[in-house]
C-alpha cells in the first residue's frame, strides 16, 4: 500500500516485451512508494525484473508494453510522452548504474559530462567550473581539477563510479535510483560508495531507491525493503522487520543464504535451488512454487496478492504467510539485526 | 598463432572495396528476402549453363535491316546496333560472365590457398611479410591494378580473367592461414588427449564447416564483385572484345546510340544489377544459415 | 607513438616497393621482350641484339628494377609511344582532375551516407531502416558506368539539368590554371562565371563516383551507431534528461565515427582507382581518361604510371588513416604521451 506524502507511487504497474520466445513480463502489477528522503531498497536476483522497474521510472524503457501508473508529484509519469519525460528526468529523479566504467562516454572528458548536467540544471557558463569542483569535492573526490581534465578510462573504479554519482545530482533531484551501484566495484570500495550515497541523501533530504540482489548491503542503508520476484513484490516491509522475521519463503531463502558477520563458523548458507522462471514462460499462480518448500495445491491454482500482516506496514504476497514458522536463522538471533 | 597486423586491418576485413555490395544484413524478419537472393543466384547459375539454348534467336546473328528496334513481342529487349537480338545477347552474356567469374575465384582461391598455407606453416617475418601485403592487397582498388595487368597482358576477356585472378587471391589467403592456425591450436587441445581420431574429429567437426561457410560466403561476396569489375574492365576496353555479348562490353557498344536507343544499355546493365545483388544477398543467407548452426 | 609510426611508415614504404615491382613487371617482363616489341617482328638478331643494349635489358632484371625505381623518384616515368610526351607531364596535367573529381565525390558521399546511416541507426527496423537498407544495397549493385550512363541519360540528356560532359561549358572563359582542379581554380581567382559552370560540370560525375561507396559508410556508420546506442552511457545520458538528437548526435556518433572516418580515408584510394569507369562517360580529362585511351592504343607507360600513382596514394592515405585512428583514440594518445 502506498500512503498518499509518497513522493512517488507506483501502482499496478506492469511491463511485458514482445520477444521471439513469446512475451516477456518482466513487471507484474508492481505497487510501492517512497516518501521523501527516505531511502527504499529494492531486492531480488537477476531475472526479477527490478532494473525494468528502475527503468520505467525514468521512462527509458523501449518497446514495452507498460501499464499502471507511476504517480509523482501529482503527475502520472508512465502517461508522458518523450518529450515531457526530459523535464523529469534527472531534474526530478536521478540514476547511478551498475558499470561506472560503462557509464561514462569513453571519448569525452570528466569535465564536459559534468557541465552538460550543469547546463541542464540551468548553471551559466561562467559558474560551471566552480559547480563542478564543487560537486566532485561533495561526492569525495581529492584531486577535483585533475579529475575533470581527465578520460573516464584514467579512473579508478571507485572515482568513475563517484563521478557518475556527482552527474546525477547535478541538477538535485527529488528521488536517485541506484541500480547496483556497488557491485561491480572492489569490497573496500563498496562501504565507501554506500556510506556517500546514505550521507548525500540525507544532506540533500534526497529519496533513494536502492536496487540490489545482496541483502548484506540494505542492511545498514534502507529503512525500507521490497523484495522482488518473477516481476512482483512477495514482500514490503521495514528493514528490521524483515530480517528479524521474514514471512515470504522467498526472502526466508535470501536471507539464509546471505553471508553474515555475525554468524557463527561453520553456519550453513545455502542457496535457494532452482532459479528464477523466465519472464516469458511464468508458472500459473505463485511464481515461487516450484522452490518454495512449502508449496501446495493452493499456490498453483491462486495468485497471492500482497496483504497486510499483523505487524504494522508488513506486507507478504503468500497464502500461508501468516502460517509458516519464523525460519529462524542458525545462530545470530533477532535481537541484532541491524537498522 | 597472434595477429601481427593493427587494429584497422580487421576493418579490412569486413569492408574491402567491394563491399557495398556484400555483407549486407536486412534484419531478422527479412530472411525471406534473401532466401530470395539464395533462389536467384540459383536461378542464374542456371541461365548461365542453359541460357543460350534457351536464347529464341542467335545472339551472333547479324542483321542491319532491323537494328535498333524497340523493345517487341519478337525481340523482347529490343536490338542492337548490328541487330542482334539483344535478349539472346544477355543470355549468352550470363555464360561468359559467370563461367569467367568462376574461373577467377577458383584461381584465386587457388592462389590464396597455397599463399596461407605457407604464411600459415612457415610462420615468423615471413608470415608477417605475407600477410601485410594481403592486408593492403585485400583493400588495393582491384579495378586498377586488374587494369594495369590485363594491358599489360594484351587486351582480351583471357587476361582480364587471368589479371583478376592474380588481384583476387588476398582473402583466401587470409581465410586458410586463420583455418591452418585454428587446426594447429587444435593440436594443443587434443595434446593431452593424444588421440589421432580426437584431433581429425575436431577438424571435420568444428573447424571444417566453420571455413567452409566463411569461404561460401566469401565467394558469393567476390562473384558479385568480380562480376562488376570484370564488366568494368570490358567496358573499358580491356576485357571481353566485341562481338563478345559480355555486359560491360555490351553496355560500351551501346553507349553510343544513347539516350533515344536506351535498350542495349538498360537490360545488360539490370543483368549485371541482378547478378550482384542476389549474389550478396545468397551469401547474406548462408552467413545467416551457418551462424546459427555452428556455435 | 613515434615507433609505431616509424613502423607503419616502413611498412607503407615496403607495399609501395612491391607495388613498383608489379608494374616494373607489368612493363618489362609480362608483355614479352620489349626490345622485340620495340623494334618489331622483322628485325635481324643483330638489331635485337643493339635495340637490348640501348634498353638497358642486359642487365640483371635485379638492376633493371632498381634503375626502374630511380627514374621514378626522380619524375621519370617513361614516354608515351603515342602522344611522345613524357607520362609524368600529361599526369601532372590529368591528376588535378581526378582529385578534384574524387574529393567532390567524397562531399556527395558524406552528405548522402551520414543523415541516411544516422536515421537507419535511431530508427532500427522500422520502414525507413529498412528502405535505407535495400535502398542502399541496390546502389551498391549497380556497375559505376551504368549508373553513370543512367544519371547522363536522364539527367543531362532528358532533362536537361546538368551538363552532358567536359569541365566547363564552351562558352564560358576558363582563366588560369593554378592548382589544375577547375573549380578550385575558379575559386581562387573569383571568376564566377566559371565556378558556376565547372560545379555543375562536375555534379553528375562525382554522384555516378560517390554512389558505389554510400552503401559501406551507411552500413558500418548504422551498425557503430546501433551498436553505441546500446551502451550505458547512452541510458546515462538520457536519464540527464537531454533530448534525443543530442545524445544520438553528440554522444553516440562521437563514439560511432571513427571506423567509418577510417573507411573514408580509404575510400579515396578506392575512388581514385574507379575513376577510370566515370572518366570516359563525362570527357574528363583526368587520370582515368588517360589511362584508358593509353589502354586502347596499346600504350603501357601512362598505364602502369597510373596503377602506380593510384597505389601511391591509396598507400599515403592509409598511413594517414591508420595515423588518424591512433590519434581519436584518447586511449592511445594519452598513453603514448606518457611513455
Amino acid at each position: 500500500m502506498t500512503a498518499s506524502d509518497d513522493l512517488l507511487s507506483v501502482h499496478q504497474l506492469s511491463v511485458s516485451f514482445s520477444t521471439q520466445a513469446g512475451i516477456a513480463r518482466a513487471v507484474n502489477q508492481v505497487s510501492l512508494g517512497i516518501r521523501a528522503g527516505e531511502r527504499l531498497a529494492l531486492v531480488g536476483e537477476s531475472g526479477s525484473g527490478k532494473t525494468v522497474t528502475a527503468m520505467s521510472l525514468l521512462g527509458l524503457v523501449r518497446g514495452a508494453s507498460i501499464t499502471g501508473q507511476i504517480r509523482y508529484r501529482n503527475r502520472d509519469l508512465a502517461a508522458l510522452s518523450n518529450k515531457e519525460w526530459r523535464s523529469v528526468r534527472g531534474r526530478e529523479i536521478g540514476i547511478v548504474l551498475q558499470d561506472p566504467n560503462a557509464s561514462l562516454n569513453p571519448t569525452m572528458r570528466v569535465r564536459s559530462q559534468i557541465f552538460e548536467a550543469l547546463r541542464l540544471a540551468g548553471v551559466t557558463r561562467e559558474r560551471r567550473q566552480d559547480e563542478a569542483l564543487g560537486l566532485l569535492a561533495k561526492v569525495g573526490i581529492n584531486d577535483p581539477a585533475g579529475i575533470l581534465r581527465a578520460y573516464p578510462f584514467q579512473l579508478s573504479g571507485g572515482q568513475q563510479q563517484r563521478v557518475v554519482i556527482s552527474i546525477a545530482l547535478a541538477q538535485q533531484p527529488k528521488l536517485l535510483i541506484a541500480d547496483e551501484p556497488t557491485t561491480a566495484l572492489d569490497v573496500k570500495v563498496q562501504a565507501q560508495v554506500l556510506r556517500l550515497l546514505l550521507d548525500l541523501g540525507e544532506q540533500q533530504h534526497m529519496s533513494i531507491l536502492l536496487i540490489t540482489h545482496d541483502l548484506s548491503v540494505v542492511a545498514g542503508f534502507a529503512e525500507r525493503i521490497a523484495v522482488m520476484y518473477a516481476g512482483r513484490i512477495v514482500e514490503l516491509g521495514k528493514t528490521t522487520t524483515i530480517f528479524e522475521s521474514p514471512r515470504h519463503p522467498y526472502t526466508q531463502g535470501l536471507l539464509r543464504s546471505t553471508p553474515r558477520a555475525d554468524a557463527d563458523q561453520g553456519a550453513r548458507f545455502d542457496a535457494i535451488p532452482g532459479e528464477v522462471p523466465p519472464a516469458t514462460d511464468l508458472p500459473s499462480g505463485c511464481a515461487f512454487r516450484s522452490r518454495c518448500p512449502f508449496a501446495q495445491a493452493r499456490c498453483a491454482a491462486e495468485l497471492p496478492v500482497l496483504r497486510d500482516i499483523n505487524e504494522a506496514a508488513h506486507q507478504v504476497a503468500c497464502h500461508f504467510a501468516g502460517e509458516l514458522e519464523h525460519v529462524k536463522r542458525p545462530a545470530a538471533e533477532s535481537s541484532d539485526a541491524t537498522a | 598463432m597472434t595477429e601481427t597486423t593493427p587494429p584497422v586491418a580487421s576493418l579490412r576485413d569486413s569492408a574491402g572495396p567491394m563491399s557495398a555490395v556484400t555483407g549486407w544484413g536486412l534484419g531478422g524478419r527479412t530472411a525471406a528476402i534473401r532466401s530470395v537472393g539464395l533462389w536467384l543466384a540459383m536461378f542464374l547459375i542456371l541461365i548461365a549453363i542453359f541460357g543460350p539454348l534457351l536464347a529464341p534467336q542467335n545472339p551472333s546473328a547479324i542483321d542491319f535491316s532491323s537494328r535498333l528496334i524497340g523493345p517487341t513481342a519478337s525481340h523482347w529487349f529490343g536490338t542492337d546496333e548490328a541487330g542482334r537480338d539483344v535478349f539472346s545477347r544477355v543470355l549468352e552474356g550470363a555464360r561468359i560472365t559467370l563461367s569467367s567469374v568462376a574461373v577467377v575465384i577458383a584461381c584465386g582461391a587457388a592462389a590464396g590457398v597455397i599463399i596461407g598455407t605457407i604464411a600459415a606453416v612457415v610462420g615468423g617475418i615471413v608470415d608477417e611479410l605475407l600477410m601485410r601485403i594481403t592486408d593492403i592487397g585485400m583493400a588495393f582498388p582491384p579495378l586498377i591494378l586488374a587494369l594495369g595487368l590485363a594491358a599489360a597482358l594484351g587486351a582480351s576477356l583471357r587476361s582480364a580473367i587471368i589479371a583478376l585472378a592474380i588481384t583476387w587471391w588476398p582473402r583466401y589467403a587470409r581465410l586458410v592461414r586463420a583455418m591452418v592456425a585454428d587446426i594447429q591450436n587444435a593440436d594443443y587441445v587434443t595434446a593431452a588427449r593424444e588421440l589421432g581420431a580426437q584431433r581429425l574429429w575436431i577438424v571435420r567437426r568444428h573447424i571444417l564447416p566453420a571455413t567452409v561457410g566463411t569461404m561460401l560466403v566469401q565467394v558469393t561476396g567476390d562473384v558479385a564483385a568480380v562480376t562488376l569489375t570484370l564488366a568494368g574492365l570490358s567496358f573499358v576496353g580491356v576485357g571481353a572484345q566485341p562481338p563478345q555479348p559480355e555486359w560491360g562490353a555490351m553496355i560500351a557498344d551501346g553507349q553510343t546510340n544513347l539516350p533515344i536507343v536506351w535498350w542495349p544499355v538498360l537490360f545488360p546493365g539490370l543483368a549485371l544489377m541482378l547478378t550482384a545483388v542476389s549474389f550478396s544477398l545468397a551469401g547474406d543467407w548462408i552467413r545467416d544459415r551457418y551462424a546459427r548452426d555452428d556455435r | 607513438m613515434t615507433t609505431q609510426i616509424l613502423r607503419r611508415a616502413c611498412w607503407s614504404v615496403i607495399v609501395l616497393l612491391a607495388l613498383a615491382l608489379a608494374t616494373f613487371l607489368m612493363l618489362n617482363v609480362i608483355p614479352g621482350d620489349p626490345a622485340r616489341l620495340a623494334v618489331g617482328p622483322g628485325a635481324t638478331p643483330a638489331q635485337l641484339a643493339a635495340e637490348r643494349i640501348r634498353l638497358g635489358l642486359n642487365h640483371p632484371l635485379a638492376e633493371q628494377y632498381l634503375l626502374y625505381i630511380w627514374h621514378a623518384l626522380h619524375g621519370n616515368l617513361g614516354i608515351s609511344s603515342e602522344t611522345q610526351i613524357p607520362v609524368a607531364t600529361s599526369l601532372a596535367q590529368a591528376l588535378p582532375v581526378s582529385i578534384e573529381l574524387v574529393l567532390a565525390a567524397m562531399v556527395i558521399n558524406i552528405l548522402i551516407s551520414v543523415p541516411l546511416g544516422v536515421i537507419a541507426a535511431v530508427r532500427k527496423d522500422g520502414w525507413i531502416d529498412r528502405g535505407i537498407r535495400v535502398f542502399s544495397m541496390s546502389l551498391g549493385g549497380m556497375p559505376v558506368f551504368w549508373l553513370g550512363l543512367l544519371l547522363q541519360v536522364a539527367f543531362a540528356a532528358d532533362l536537361k539539368i546538368f551538363p552532358l560532359g567536359g569541365e566547363i561549358s564552351a562558352n564560358v572563359s576558363q582563366g588560369q590554371k593554378i592548382t589544375g582542379m577547375p573549380v578550385v581554380d575558379s575559386l581562387l581567382e573569383g571568376n564566377w562565371g566559371a565556378l558556376g559552370s565547372t560545379i555543375s560540370h562536375l555534379i553528375l560525375p562525382a554522384l555516378t563516383l560517390a554512389a558505389f561507396f554510400v552503401p559501406i559508410i551507411v552500413r558500418t556508420l548504422r551498425e557503430n551507431l546501433v551498436s553505441a546506442l546500446a551502451q550505458d552511457y547512452i541510458v546515462l545520458a538520457r536519464s540527464k534528461g537531454m533530448s534525443e538528437r543530442r545524445v544520438v548526435l553528440v554522444h553516440a556518433l562521437r563514439n560511432a565515427a571513427v571506423p567509418s572516418i577510417t573507411l573514408l580515408g580509404m575510400q579515396v584510394g578506392w575512388m581514385l582507382g574507379s575513376t577510370v569507369l566515370v572518366e570516359e562517360i563525362y570527357n574528363l580529362p583526368g587520370i582515368g581518361s588517360y589511362a584508358v585511351n593509353a589502354v586502347l592504343q596499346k600504350d603501357l607507360q601512362p598505364v602502369v604510371a597510373v596503377v602506380l600513382t593510384v597505389g601511391l596514394v591509396f598507400v599515403i592515405m592509409n598511413l594517414l588513416v591508420d595515423l588518424l585512428a591512433l590519434g581519436l583514440d584518447p586511449r592511445a594518445r594519452l598513453a603514448a604521451r606518457a611513455a
